[in-house]
């Protein structure tokens, strides 16, 4: 606990405004029939996820249009709390003309940041959180229905708010989560009768608890950390070419291969020289960073940044 | 227009109370044991008010009232002084409760029960109450206290305490009711209820927040919660006793007696008018039955429409009600009451309550009928819960 704990203010009047208005006026809300389907030219799709008995649940009314393999018009119905429909309204915006592969795609960043009034603030509380990643769950399940694929099974750890054991991990690996109430705030497992956070001898023992779970995710974590190659313990300005290259790669793992992959590329280094008091580095894009108009510019100063920041000032970054 | 319905949480401090209270917080007060003339006014005021609240709850003299900072530290110090006294003691073994008891009582049985005192939760039946016969399965002469509330401050269900006060005093087991949520809706005495202990608080009964008490049936004694006392004043309680908070406190529950008959005649028909009108509306039901329940209180489930959505609508047109059923703001540890209640689990996430006070009007329930109608109705146009059929 800490000031900010005690006395943050998570109630209505808190809400920001991009967030209130989708509140307010949900404008994709509602359901579309058979016939308003016919005239988009579409097949109709109704997708349900969640149950009132969890405390969340969206029917998505999606029109599919086979030819241009695209989803032509969203809409939802929903049982849930007001951030739940502000994000359902979101979700169901950003889902217009797209394919069901780029709706699969739509990851946490992404959707939060649509949420923010301004870059910089983030939209909804933490406690809040379970709502997007219930949304982006969704989604997920939607397309794989649309598709037709078969959806992976996974035991559930909390049936009061009906979360399965994958999708705990899942959390736990992307948002680096660190206490069980974190686990509680970005899933919702364990926010009701909270049997199972962790055993204790007063009631039925169970299968699995969060605890564990967490527990299990991090040492499996730290393990594959260890793994990660290390900075060799010098200044960057001694190290030999060698121990170089191990330096750079650890850094472009850790913090710049993530921004790439994400957009579909990636990067690797040709060669690294000295040039006097300079290191330059010789990099080739990959994948979709091959060709993109900001390869030369912005994703370029970024990946300079980073090294500089991270390694040495002096670097240079020259990409082939 | 503002209308103020959650009154079993918190309520308006009455101009009495804070006319009571003006002296002792405006002009210099010395403690209640110092031996000087400072004190005189805030020991005859104390006295005063003292007698007001034996008074009203019809404790004898011989009886201890120990007033407190709120109900939960009431609770508190009563538990943690029979596991002190009794539990650890060896004497006795285990703890009664029901289901859904107050948070105070659910956290600190869960404490107990974790410290290897055994605690048993009687259940609660269809119509919401706890009934007597269910003490049988688990009373024996070796329970240390049995701690039924009497009403229920969700869904004003109101307990049958005179029949589970026979079976205690039968196998000569100590009973505690918590009565924050009685005092005022009720006819409280404890000498017809035969309770031993018996909390009540201030902040549903028109005192400020932050104070309560705690009443010990004579003969009874249990060790303090907080050390520190100087003076007979303070002999249950240490630290410096808030005679401001108590004299308030006292005018409160002698009002809150006064009042008992408007409560229950006039505050019940604005409250049945609610009812009433919310029963119309399709998918709406009340959760306990007319007849069990306070006059003040109605605990409605909406088919389809979460708690919170429904909150905040009525409080965009100023209406502000209740749920317990909301993550993060529940209470949690109790058995929900669809779930107590044994309904259709897929209405656990839409209980909304609205309890009123003497202070609500009738313009004040006339405008938040006609509110509540128009979002629920607006609600249901997108509940994936309603709008299936259509799918």
């Amino acid at each position: 606990m800490s000031k900010e704990e005690l006395t943050k203010n998570i109630h209505p009047e808190n809400y920001r405004f991009k967030l209130q208005m989708l509140i307010e006026r949900p404008k994709n809300k509602g359901i579309i029939t058979k016939e308003e389907a016919r005239q988009l030219n579409g097949e109709l799709f109704s997708i349900e996820y969640g149950s009132a008995q969890t405390s969340q649940m969206i029917r998505f009314y999606w029109v599919y249009d086979k030819e241009q393999n695209r989803v032509v018009s969203a809409r939802y119905t929903i049982f849930g709390s007001p951030t739940l429909l502000a994000i359902a309204d979101m979700a169901a915006l950003l889902c217009r003309n797209k394919t069901p592969d780029e709706i699969a795609n739509i990851n946490y960043k992404s959707l939060e940041y649509f949420l923010r009034d301004n870059p910089v603030d983030p939209a909804i509380s933490k406690e809040r959180n379970f709502s997007i990643i219930f949304i982006l769950d969704a989604l997920k399940y939607a397309v794989a229905k649309l598709k037709g694929e078969e959806i992976e099974e996974s035991p559930i750890v909390c049936e009061c708010a009906n979360i399965t054991k994958k999708s705990i991990k899942e959390s736990i690996k992307e948002f680096d989560l660190k206490s069980t109430q974190d686990i509680t705030d970005y899933t919702l497992a364990g926010a009701f009768c909270k049997e199972c956070i962790s055993s204790n001898r007063f009631s039925h023992p169970r299968e699995f608890y969060i605890e564990d779970i967490l527990k299990e995710v991090k040492e499996k974590l730290e393990e594959e950390q260890s793994k990660v190659a290390q900075i060799p313990d010098k200044p960057f300005k001694e190290m030999s070419i060698e121990e170089k290259r191990e330096a750079i790669n650890a850094v472009i793992d850790r913090h710049i291969r993530a921004m790439l992959v994400m957009d579909g590329g990636d990067m690797e280094i040709l060669d690294i020289k000295n040039n006097g008091a300079n290191t330059d580095i010789y990099i080739r894009y990959l994948g979709a960073c091959s060709g993109c108009a900001s390869a030369s510019t912005g994703t370029l100063f970024a990946i300079e940044g980073i090294l500089k920041q991270k390694l040495d000032p002096d670097i240079r970054v020259i990409p082939l | 227009m503002k209308v103020y319905l959650d009154n079993n949480t918190l309520t308006k401090i009455d101009p009495l109370v804070m006319e009571a209270m003006q002296p002792l917080l405006t002009e210099q007060s010395g403690d209640l044991h110092s031996l000087h003339s400072f004190s005189s006014t805030a020991r005859k005021l104390y006295k005063e008010a003292m007698d007001k609240i034996y008074a009203s709850i019809a404790a004898s003299d011989n009886d201890d009232i120990v007033i407190t900072s709120s109900g939960a530290e009431s609770n508190s110090m009563l538990f943690m002084g029979v596991y002190i006294s009794q539990i650890l003691t060896g004497r006795r073994n285990s703890i009664i409760i029901s289901q859904r008891e107050s948070p105070s009582i659910m956290q600190i049985a869960k404490m107990l029960q974790e410290q290897g005192c055994k605690v048993h939760k009687l259940p609660i039946n269809s119509d919401g109450v706890v009934e007597a016969k269910t003490l049988l399965d688990y009373i024996t002469p070796r329970t240390a206290l049995v701690s039924i509330q009497s009403v229920d401050g969700e869904s004003g269900a109101i307990n049958p305490i005179e029949e589970i006060v026979e079976i205690c005093k039968r196998y000569e087991v100590p009973f505690h009711t918590n009565a924050t949520y009685a005092l005022g809706k009720v006819p409280l005495n404890v000498q017809d209820l035969g309770v031993d202990y018996l909390t009540i608080s201030g902040e549903t009964i028109h005192a400020p927040a932050g104070v309560g008490a705690l009443y010990i049936k004579e003969g009874n004694s249990i060790p303090p919660l907080i050390y520190g006392s100087r003076s007979h004043y303070e002999q249950y309680r240490g630290g410096p006793v808030n005679v401001a908070y108590s004299v308030g406190f006292g005018k409160a529950v002698e009002l809150a007696v006064d009042a008992l008959e408007f409560e229950m005649e006039d505050a019940k028909e604005l409250r049945d008018e609610l009812e009433e009108a919310l029963r119309e509306i399709d998918g709406v039901t009340p959760l306990i039955p007319w007849s069990l329940r306070v006059p003040n209180t109605l605990l409605i489930s909406v088919e389809g429409i979460h708690s919170e959505q429904l909150l905040y609508e009525l409080n965009r047109v100023g209406i502000g009600a209740y749920s317990h059923t909301i993550y993060p703001f529940g209470d949690w540890e109790k058995k929900s009451i669809i779930e107590a209640l044994g309904m259709d689990s897929s209405l656990k996430h839409t209980t909304v309550g609205f309890a009123l006070s003497r202070n609500t009007t009738k313009e004040e329930i006339d405008y938040t009928i006609k509110n509540i109608k128009e979002i629920i109705s607006y609600l249901k146009e997108f509940s994936a819960c309603t709008t299936k059929e259509s799918k």
